[in-house]
């Protein structure tokens, strides 16, 4: 029998493994031993390994591996223990009693751990090895997180400074977080999408921030409800002169922003050279605008340099043409803060929703609920979850796989609207063999631009061979491309082209429509031996691609056109800023100028319906379909009309 | 220094992503001007480093406000999360774990080993749904996501946590449950256990002084690890609950390129592994006297 | 590590390997051991089998498959399970049991390729740090603890991102995130060998670094890494359905189970099939691994083989 080093056994000096008492001889036994040397053990012991009484040996070894290995050779001679999966053989054990366990009974091992779980073993310490110190076997553990005591100091002085960067941060959580709670009067709580990015209306081009932006600023003119013409919000009236080259606004009167300041032309003046002077975002849309000036407090005149029939286009088609105070940038911090003329007030916003509050002096008048809460969820079968089970009265977050069931569904008013987006597939004009007019007829031709819409928007969306949808004055019916496989065979045939073709599709999860419309693509151009490879990118890589150049063809829409110069400009003049396919035909370019310096309204959609019947005709893009507009809010919800610029405006909701 | 270049490795470009697809040359020269992204990378890394290790994280493309003020804004919604995350862990773990350690192979062993490796096994954000289908759509019980800070609305904040902390709580309370069943069960076979045994300890004496103690430090190590995990943002339990937590904000932050908000998270993330490992190492010591030097 | 030198003690002369002819005792060859062990142990055993099913699916793919993966009939969409569609069809109107069955080989060579990458690279990492020690383990292991320090899934869309998506670069992607782990628990199992008497002894007659690295560490510090390994599998499955979820993934019309849950996803409350069928198949294979995983723990480690097998104490 073996104990170890540090169990006091009477007359047997020991050393604890330290040198300090070496020599030390133990006057009692420990009670282990004890009780192993009381003559009943001893009798059971030596009889269990068939030796004769009172042969048992007291020995003491300091090396605890070898310990352990008698301790399994003696299980494995003992008893019917199958055999550690190591190479754990006697032959293995070594030490002063040396040889075979089998002609020394060398066996047990007797640990000197005390009742407080405090096992001084100096001999282990140090070799950094916290596994063998507290658990000899190893654990497949995953992520274990092994001791390192040396290591820390240098880590911790770091953690500890950022530590102070952090706690900074947090304090104004703390004063800032308290201002959320809801208004008097009725808040209508909003299910949308995504959060603002956000409020500096000059600077954002997310759509979650015009949400929200919509009913907190207001624009010189704004699109009407009904069929998207301008009519007046700030300006009350326009007039255009002779040459078409000055526009002189009025503007309303007793206007007052959020903060109590009188709104004047000033404002309006600030605001656009704004715009301009700091090239922000929005800056493109004033490219023919030579001067904003202002004619006394009520009175604002545009300068053009050419004529620009779609002026107000351009300044009130959304948000982002706001009108802020003068020195609105110097005075207010306008990515978080807001001061605008519209229905509501911005009064918080955090990572979870976006509060407003009833603007009480609105100049057209106290909107009827007392606050808007923006929510943010992302996932529409929660948003839906939600407006069933009444959290929130209004949605947008609605995929159109769930009009249908909804349809049925009392608890849930669902509308839809043709919108005024289009989404296209586009080819680029620098690879062969997508520069071949035949090879992308053939593919106009493969298409099933029903079956696209259908699949995409189940049913929700109106196939449209050219941008403009349906509902639009600018609306131009022409479909010179119907399904015809043996016709795009041929085509490609004529085109010199070898099938199978391998195409690559670039599409983004950013809009997962483009996915599934994709899919639907692929297999309708595999039986002419077009092979489509699609790539799913996330949008910032989509966009780099885009711009470098770096596709066989993209899919992709363009949202909350109003103008046809909006749909067919910049995306089919030659060198224009959304060019990116590099098409380019004298012809359409000579058109497009016309239609955007016409200013009569018959022939300028003249100019442009000839224009989009060559840019279909030469696949520039390849139009598929313009979707609906899905909201769907609370049953009793009034005064909400769905748009289809998909503005969403709450001035004059009411709750049910 | 690895951050900033992981980050940066990244294809995109964050500015014409912020201008949207409208936009023309002059504008996107004035805006790259204004970020700061037209400098050579090695001088934009000295700044980023130089203003970082004052606390200054630089400011969102994005949203224009300061990366530390983003980061504080959900920070409570995320540690919120993550402490109920491993509360509801450990009560389901440690009494499963050691109910079934404590009689291996009985039927309460066996109903445990299921269900935490049903735990484990099932994707999260599919019990996430299926959670809000049942709690919050048929039965209505409970919110469908959301967060409301504590101070503010005490029995909302509540109501909102439940399901999102229960997802959670429930993957890492299998993960962990495995972890204590094995670890109790290797500590009862101990050496010193047999001893105490042979000591003629009762089993409670036992149970309490040699058997937890020594099976508690794989627990802390791996709750550590867990509460890491949790902390760093449980990016697709956040999205399904709308839960405004700091995953989200660094998944935005990588879709949107914005590089200050992604670096600062990712510094966060790794002050965060590095203080837990601390604190893990500082409880190891309390545990155990003879890590102690 | 706090450095500690090897305790390198001199080895006892007494002690002769010549006494005993080879180390290598003609014994059963121990895979066929363990094989028999895991057999007798029923859950594991069945775990198994459920497993070599899936990959012989995976494999048999293209022929097991009653209709094209990919072929889109708008008109058939959503149709709930029936006869002609056991698991119904999706939203484009593909048979999804014939999608279940081709994601099988989708999902598990990501997964394959995944814990393969990290098996080797971690493994190589954890070996070398754990049996030198000193400087290498500090180096080595210093740069895994700042691997590990990222959150995985970010970890795992920045190599997306900066790789693009696709099965093989989703296999990366994870496969990077669990390299740490297999340095650690390797390097843990190889700390515990190094000390241990025959390799002690095989050093001591002058055996090369390269063999007692080959010949002693490795095959004795295997079982937790092959138990990491199964385990391992099972999340790679998982991480692969979560990189979907998040559009990282695998790309579409291939079907991995990953996407067609997160496609899926959208439709729960309308079709409850789409991600159901898929979301079954991932929890089955996941469940196995796992379960397979505990059974291989259970066998290859001695002493809770014992546990086990002896009821207790």
């Amino acid at each position: 029998m073996a104990v170890k080093d540090d169990v006091a056994v009477v007359g047997v000096p020991m050393m604890n493994g330290s040198a300090t008492v070496e020599g030390f001889v133990p006057a009692r036994d420990a009670t282990v031993v004890t009780r192993l040397l009381a003559p009943e053990v001893r009798r059971q012991y030596d009889a269990a390994l068939g030796l004769p009484v009172g042969t048992m040996l007291v020995g003491r070894r300091s090396e605890d591996t070898t310990c352990l290995r008698v301790a399994h050779a003696f299980e494995e001679l003992s008893g019917g223990f199958p055999r550690p999966a190591g190479p754990l053989t006697s032959r293995h054990v070594r030490g002063p009693h040396g040889g075979d366990p089998r002609t020394c009974p060398v066996a047990g091992c007797v640990t000197g751990r005390s009742r407080s779980g405090n096992d001084h073993r100096p001999d282990l310490r140090g070799t950094g090895d916290r596994a063998r110190v507290g658990c000899r076997t190893q654990q497949p553990s995953p992520p274990e997180v092994p001791v390192r005591r040396t290591r820390l100091l240098p880590l911790a002085a770091a953690a500890a400074l950022l530590l102070t960067a952090c706690g900074g941060g947090g304090e104004s959580v703390d004063t800032g977080g308290g201002g959320g709670g809801g208004g008097e009067g009725g808040t209508l709580v909003a299910a949308v999408a995504a959060q603002p990015d956000q409020f500096d209306p000059h600077v954002t081009t997310a759509y979650p921030s015009f949400q929200v932006l919509e009913n907190v600023y207001d624009t010189l003119v704004v699109p009407s409800a009904e069929d998207l013409t301008f009519e007046p919000s700030l300006a009350t009236e326009w007039e255009t002169s002779e040459d078409a080259l000055t526009w002189t606004f009025t503007l309303r009167e007793d206007v007052t922003f959020h903060d109590g300041s009188e709104f004047d032309s000033a404002d309006v003046v600030y605001s656009y050279n704004r715009i301009i002077d700091e090239e922000l975002s929005n800056s493109f849309r004033f490219a023919n605008v030579e001067s904003v000036a202002a004619d006394g407090p009520q009175t604002v005149v545009i300068t053009l340099s050419q004529p620009t029939p779609n002026l107000l286009e351009r300044i009130g088609s959304f948000k982002g043409m706001a009108i802020l105070p003068e020195n609105a940038a110097e005075d207010i911090d306008l990515t978080t803060e807001a001061n605008g003329t519209g229905p509501f007030q911005l009064e918080s916003s955090d990572s979870s929703s976006t509060v407003l509050t009833a603007f009480e002096d609105y100049w057209g008048g106290a909107p009827s609920v007392g606050g808007v809460e923006f929510r943010y969820i992302t996932e529409p079968a929660a948003a839906l979850t939600a407006l069933q089970n009444g959290e929130v009265q209004w949605t947008d977050n609605v995929p159109p796989q769930q009009i249908e069931s909804l349809e049925g569904d009392d608890s849930v008013e669902l509308q839809t609207t043709p919108s005024v987006d289009y989404w296209y597939m586009s080819m680029n004009y620098a690879r062969a063999p997508f520069d071949n007019r035949d090879v992308r007829r053939a593919i106009s031709f493969a298409i099933d631009r029903e079956a696209v819409a259908e699949a995409a928007w189940f049913g929700a969306a109106q196939a449209n061979q050219t941008a403009i949808p349906e509902d639009s004055f600018f609306y131009h019916d022409y479909a010179p491309f119907q399904p015809d496989p043996d016709q795009a065979r041929q085509l490609l045939q004529q085109a010199g082209v070898q099938t199978p073709l391998t195409m690559g599709l670039m599409v983004t999860d950013e809009f997962p429509e483009t996915v599934t419309a994709a899919q639907v693509i692929a297999s309708q151009l595999e039986p002419i031996g077009i092979d489509v490879e699609i790539e799913t990118l996330d949008f910032a890589t989509w966009l780099d691609r885009q711009g470098q150049g770096d596709y066989d063809a993209f899919y992709l829409g363009w949202l909350g056109n109003l103008d046809p110069a909006a749909y067919y400009q910049e995306q089919h003049q030659t060198g224009g800023p959304n060019n990116y396919q590099g098409y380019s035909n004298p012809q359409v370019d000579q058109l497009l100028q016309q239609g955007a310096t016409e200013t009569d309204d018959a022939a300028r959609k003249a100019a442009y319906d000839q224009a989009a019947e060559i840019i279909v005709d030469d696949v520039s893009y390849l139009y598929l379909y313009n979707p609906d507009v899905v909201q769907a809010w609370a049953p009793g919800l009034s005064g909400y009309q769905i748009r289809a610029d998909k503005a969403i405006n709450f001035e004059s909701v009411e709750l049910p | 220094m690895i951050v900033f270049a992981l980050v940066q490795l990244v294809p995109g470009d964050p500015i014409r992503l912020a201008l949207g697809t409208r936009f023309d040359q002059e504008t996107y020269d004035a805006l790259l001007a204004r970020s700061g992204l037209d400098q050579p990378l090695v001088q934009q890394y000295f700044s980023w480093a130089g203003r970082a290790l004052t606390g200054d994280l630089g400011v969102s493309f994005r949203s224009g406000e300061t990366v530390t003020s983003q980061i504080a804004e959900r920070l409570p919604a995320t540690l919120t999360l993550a402490v109920a995350s491993i509360l509801v862990a450990l009560v389901i773990a440690i009494p499963l774990g050691t109910l079934s350690a404590l009689r291996p192979r009985s039927v309460v062993d066996r109903v445990a080993t299921v269900l935490s490796q049903i735990g484990i096994s099932v994707p999260e954000f599919w019990m996430a749904i299926v959670l809000i289908l049942v709690f919050a759509g048929t039965l209505g019980w409970l919110p469908s996501g959301g967060y409301v800070p504590l101070t503010d609305d005490p029995v909302g904040w509540l109501r909102r946590l439940v399901m999102p902390a229960v997802v959670t709580g429930v993957v890492s309370g299998s993960v962990i449950t495995r972890f204590v069943r094995s670890s109790v069960l290797e500590a009862l076979g101990a050496d010193h256990v047999r001893t105490a045994q042979a000591k003629g300890l009762t089993s409670r004496q036992v149970f309490t002084w040699h058997v937890l103690r020594n099976a508690l430090l794989p627990l802390v190590t791996i709750t550590g690890v867990q509460l890491a995990y949790l902390l760093s943002g449980v990016v697709v339990v956040e999205i399904v609950f709308s839960w405004p937590g700091l995953g989200q904000l660094a998944l935005q932050a990588v879709q949107a390129r914005d590089y200050p908000v992604l670096q600062g998270a990712i510094l966060l993330f790794a002050v965060v592994f590095l203080v837990i490992n601390l604190v893990v190492d500082l409880l190891y010591t309390a545990i155990d006297p003879r890590i102690r030097r | 590590m706090t450095g500690a030198p090897l305790p390198e003690p001199a080895p006892s002369p007494t002690a002769t390997d010549a006494g005993v002819p080879s180390t290598q005792r003609a014994a059963r060859p121990r895979w066929r051991e363990t094989l028999g062990l895991l057999a007798r142990n029923p859950t594991a055993a069945a775990a198994g089998l459920v497993l070599l099913a899936i990959v012989l699916i995976a494999v048999f793919d293209e022929t097991l498959a009653p209709s094209g993966p990919n072929e889109i009939s708008v008109e058939d969409r959503l149709q709930a399970p029936s006869l002609a569609h056991p698991f119904g069809t999706d939203d484009l109107g593909r048979d999804i049991l014939s999608r279940v069955v081709l994601g099988a080989g989708v999902s598990l060579r990501v997964g394959f390729l995944a814990v393969a990458f990290a098996l080797v690279v971690g493994s190589l990492i954890g070996l070398l740090a754990g049996f030198y020690g000193r400087w290498v383990d500090d180096v080595l292991m210093r740069f895994m603890d700042v691997l590990f320090a990222f959150p995985a899934v970010l970890l795992a869309i920045a190599v997306l991102a900066v790789r693009g998506p696709g099965a093989g670069n989703t296999a990366l992607a994870i496969g990077v995130v669990y390299v740490p782990v297999f340095a650690r628990v390797t390097r843990a199992s190889v700390l515990g060998v190094r000390e241990e008497v025959y390799v002690r002894a095989s050093r001591s007659v002058g055996a090369s670094d390269f063999r007692l690295l080959t010949r002693h560490v490795l095959p004795n510090a295997a079982p937790p890494i092959i138990v990491q390994t199964s385990i391992s599998l099972a999340f790679a499955v998982l991480a692969e359905a979560a990189l979907s979820f998040l559009g990282l993934g695998t790309q579409p019309p291939n079907p991995s189970w990953g996407l067609m849950l997160a496609e899926g996803r959208g439709f729960i409350d309308i079709a409850w099939w789409l991600a159901f069928f898929p979301g079954i198949a991932i929890f089955l294979t996941v469940l196995c691994f796992n379960l397979l995983g505990d059974g291989l723990r259970d066998v290859l480690d001695p002493r809770q083989r014992t546990l086990m097998a002896g009821g207790g104490r």
